[in-house]
């Protein structure tokens, strides 16, 4: 737990504003890709993707730290060093192939349309085989076979080694996983996670009834908690390695590459040295090209529906609600502290100034973790509850410094006015002072809100499903980032341009008097 | 009805009132003249506790103010200001309130007052002072007299036993000194005891009944204004009343 909460997190922020504006550079690039197929027809074989990657000299492969053990971590004993047996696997590839490994960290939810951008050469983190993917990329043959599984509290005897028992139930699950699909085939709509560690904490914890996870996932992060227990295990699934679907010569080699590794026994060597060997890898060694078919045949495609349409006005009503509730914290919190630093004693002021730095001076994804899951053992809000009260009081600390200069706008005559008319302080605040400061801050609190309205999606990393949370399950589920982020754009710009017009209009109104 | 006793008030090394003491009776209208900087303003401050004080004590209807600020003067200061009103130079009407809103706005909020007759009698105030037609009016809508006509209207409202005026004139544009010159003294015609900061010579000699001339914060002159305007005993008066009087 320790390592993942370190690493990982810590670096998320990062990738999350990264990946946000290359979604429409990708889509474009998607969509030139897509044309430029269309045009050669079948599959081309003089690429050149292997030739380059040899003259360069490195594999460039794509994972997420964040995936954490066993498939690649921080090494703790060696800072700056990663383990895990995809590190492992990735040089193996690397010096079958005649050059050396160098890993590029990606978002695991990413993965696809980083690789299919060219961020790097290959993706393999736990990449499931499922239809949406192989209609996407080139897969090689797997290289771990992984039960889903289910794991329940011990004190909860109604779930049972049947998927329709945690039918209504809360089950937690990676999102866009093969699991998250299983549970979706099911009829059971799956409480997102991004991390793998997070999901059982919280099923600890009580905030969700199961979780729905690969076998490995599972085994390190699940199983060692007294209070949870194997319900069973379902379908197996398979990891395997992809590459852009232009890159067959790249694909094939990696590929012979991979069979070589488990044919020497290499790849056994490599699992074996994470203790997830067990016999369902049996099945690796004989893997014929008629189960390779097998494997990739079930690809479909999935295309933009009205029920998705639907789901992101749906989520788009989420994203609103949460932003406004958030607000309405932040709004009176703000005023509270802002009243507080300029007209309490030096004990209050100076506590009210820590607060703004505090809540300024650290992002916003880190605060919701701690509300999260950190304070999970005092006080456990469920995850909207704490979506709300982390943004809320995250705002607030901006709200006070806008109430704090709008207060301090208003000219002191105002008060002295109010006093001498017999006003205790308290009541001029009141009735004079602030109702002006609060007029002076408005288009302020207006622009913050529009901005409160996007930050708001920070929350899916506490598994709210808000509109860009939605728009990235529905552009995975589809294979497309073009429509279903153009749509997302369009809710989020519904929302915020209303309120950009009624900040202009105040803003005018203020400069005319 | 208030008495100041050796009142000092300093600002770090300067000081702006060196040991001040002086007696106001009730129906008095009472002109503070001086140059600038000579303590009018700090003195009539300090009256209803806008400004602390150093040493001395003031004593006003009955409730005393020591040194050390409104903390220590809280609830002395809270009885003071609502039976004396204060008009000030900048008029600092309410921005967020009309005219009628800034008048009712203590009656209701400090008296408790009900809303219908603060109003009732908002608007009896308004026409008193010519603004019957402005009720609705915002202040940045009105003319500089006719704010101040209001913030006397809404110093008024708590029926104030004193009124305490700091340069009501002096930022308004000369044009309109005359509308709230009346009002002024049509209020000291009807026996409201008033202190007035001011520079309008003719006011403080034709309404006034007493003028004090404060200079380099002390009491320099205190009499009745035909003899302190006309015939000044001191010679920072006749400076400061203009050379041709003090050649003479």
């Amino acid at each position: 737990m320790g390592s993942t909460l370190y690493g990982a997190r810590l670096s998320r922020p990062l990738l999350a504003s990264v990946t946000t504006p290359t979604l429409f550079a990708t889509a474009l690039t998607l969509g030139a890709a897509a044309l430029t197929l269309g045009g050669c027809g079948g599959a081309a074989t003089s690429d050149d993707a292997l030739a380059k990657v040899k003259s360069a000299g490195v594999l460039r492969w794509g994972a997420d730290v964040q995936g954490g053990a066993p498939y690649i971590y921080e090494d703790a004993d060696h800072e700056g060093a990663l383990k895990g047996f995809e590190v492992d696997l990735a040089e193996a590839l690397a010096t079958e192939l005649g050059v050396k490994a160098e890993f590029v960290q990606n978002d695991w939810s990413a993965l696809v349309p980083s690789l299919e951008r060219g961020t790097f050469d290959i993706a393999m983190n736990g990449l499931e085989v499922t239809p949406a993917r192989s209609g996407r990329v080139l897969f090689t043959r797997p290289y771990y076979v992984f039960a889903s599984r289910l794991m329940a509290r011990r004190d909860d005897p109604s779930i049972t080694a049947d998927l329709a028992s945690v039918k209504g139930k809360r089950v937690g699950t990676l999102t866009n996983s093969f699991t998250a699909d299983q549970l979706l085939a099911s009829g059971i709509e799956p409480v997102y996670y991004e991390g793998t560690d997070e999901p059982y904490q919280d099923l600890v914890a009580g905030r969700i009834d199961a979780v729905f996870h690969d076998d490995i996932i599972a085994g390190i992060y699940g199983e060692h908690r007294p209070q949870l227990r194997v319900v069973g295990d379902f379908a197996d699934g398979f990891y395997a390695i992809a590459t852009r679907k232009e890159d067959r010569s790249l694909h094939d080699a990696v590929d012979e590459a991979l069979e070589k590794l488990i044919q020497t026994g290499k790849l056994e060597e490599i699992l074996k040295k994470e203790k997830i060997w067990n016999d369902r890898q049996l099945g690796l060694t004989a893997w014929s090209d008629a189960d390779q078919r097998r494997l990739l045949g079930e690809a479909t495609v999935n295309t933009l529906r009205w029920h998705h349409v639907v789901t992101f006005i749906q989520a788009a009503g989420v994203t609103l609600v949460l932003s406004v509730l958030a607000m309405a914290i932040a709004i009176p919190l703000g005023l509270f502290l802002a009243v507080c630093r300029l007209y309490g004693n030096a004990v209050v002021s100076r506590l009210a100034e820590a607060y703004v730095e505090l809540y300024r001076g650290t992002p916003v994804l880190l605060q919701l973790y701690v509300i999260y899951y950190g304070l999970a053992d005092v006080i456990k809000l469920d995850a909207f509850t704490a979506a709300v009260i982390g943004l809320g009081m995250n705002y607030a600390a901006y709200e006070a410094e806008v109430y704090r200069a709008g207060i301090q706008a208003v000219p002191r005559g105002q008060m002295e006015a109010a006093l001498s008319l017999g006003m205790p302080t308290p009541l001029g605040l009141r009735r004079v002072v602030l109702p002006q400061g609060f007029r002076l801050a408005l288009p302020s609190v207006t622009n913050d809100f529009i901005a409160l309205l996007k930050d708001s999606s920070l929350v899916s990393v506490i598994t709210v499903v808000e509109l860009t949370k939605r728009m990235t399950i529905v552009a995975v589920d589809v294979r497309s980032w073009l429509i279903p982020g153009a749509l997302c754009a369009a809710l989020y710009f519904i929302m915020s341009y209303p309120l950009s017009l009624y900040a202009r209009r105040l803003e005018a109104r203020l400069a005319r008097s | 009805m208030i008495e100041v006793a050796a009142l000092v008030k300093s600002y770090g090394p300067r000081v702006v009132l060196d040991r001040v003491s002086v007696a106001f009776q009730p129906g008095q209208v009472v002109s503070l003249i001086g140059p600038s900087g000579g303590g009018k303003s700090t003195l009539l401050r300090c009256l209803n506790g806008l400004e602390g004080f150093d040493g001395g004590e003031i004593s006003v209807l009955g409730e005393k103010l020591v040194p050390g600020g409104a903390r220590v003067n809280a609830r002395a200061l809270l009885a003071v200001r609502r039976k004396v009103g204060m008009v000030f130079q900048q008029w600092n009407l309410f921005a967020h309130r009309t005219a009628i809103g800034n008048i009712i706005e203590a009656p209701v909020h400090v008296k408790g007052m009900a809303v219908a007759e603060a109003t009732e009698r908002a608007h009896a105030l308004l026409k008193s002072v010519g603004l019957g037609h402005r009720a609705d009016a915002y202040p940045s809508e009105m003319s500089g007299g006719e704010q101040q006509r209001v913030a006397i209207a809404r110093a008024l409202a708590m029926e104030p036993a004193a009124l305490l005026l700091d340069e009501p004139t002096s930022a308004l544009d000369p044009e309109r000194v005359g509308e709230v010159l009346d009002v002024l003294t049509a209020l000291a015609k009807g026996g409201l005891t008033m202190l007035v900061v001011t520079h309008e010579m003719r006011f403080a000699r034709e309404v006034s009944d007493r003028v004090l001339v404060l200079h380099g914060g002390q009491v320099i002159e205190d009499g009745p204004p035909a003899e302190v305007i006309d015939r000044p005993q001191h010679e920072r008066t006749r400076a400061f009343l203009g050379l041709g009087r003090a050649a003479r």
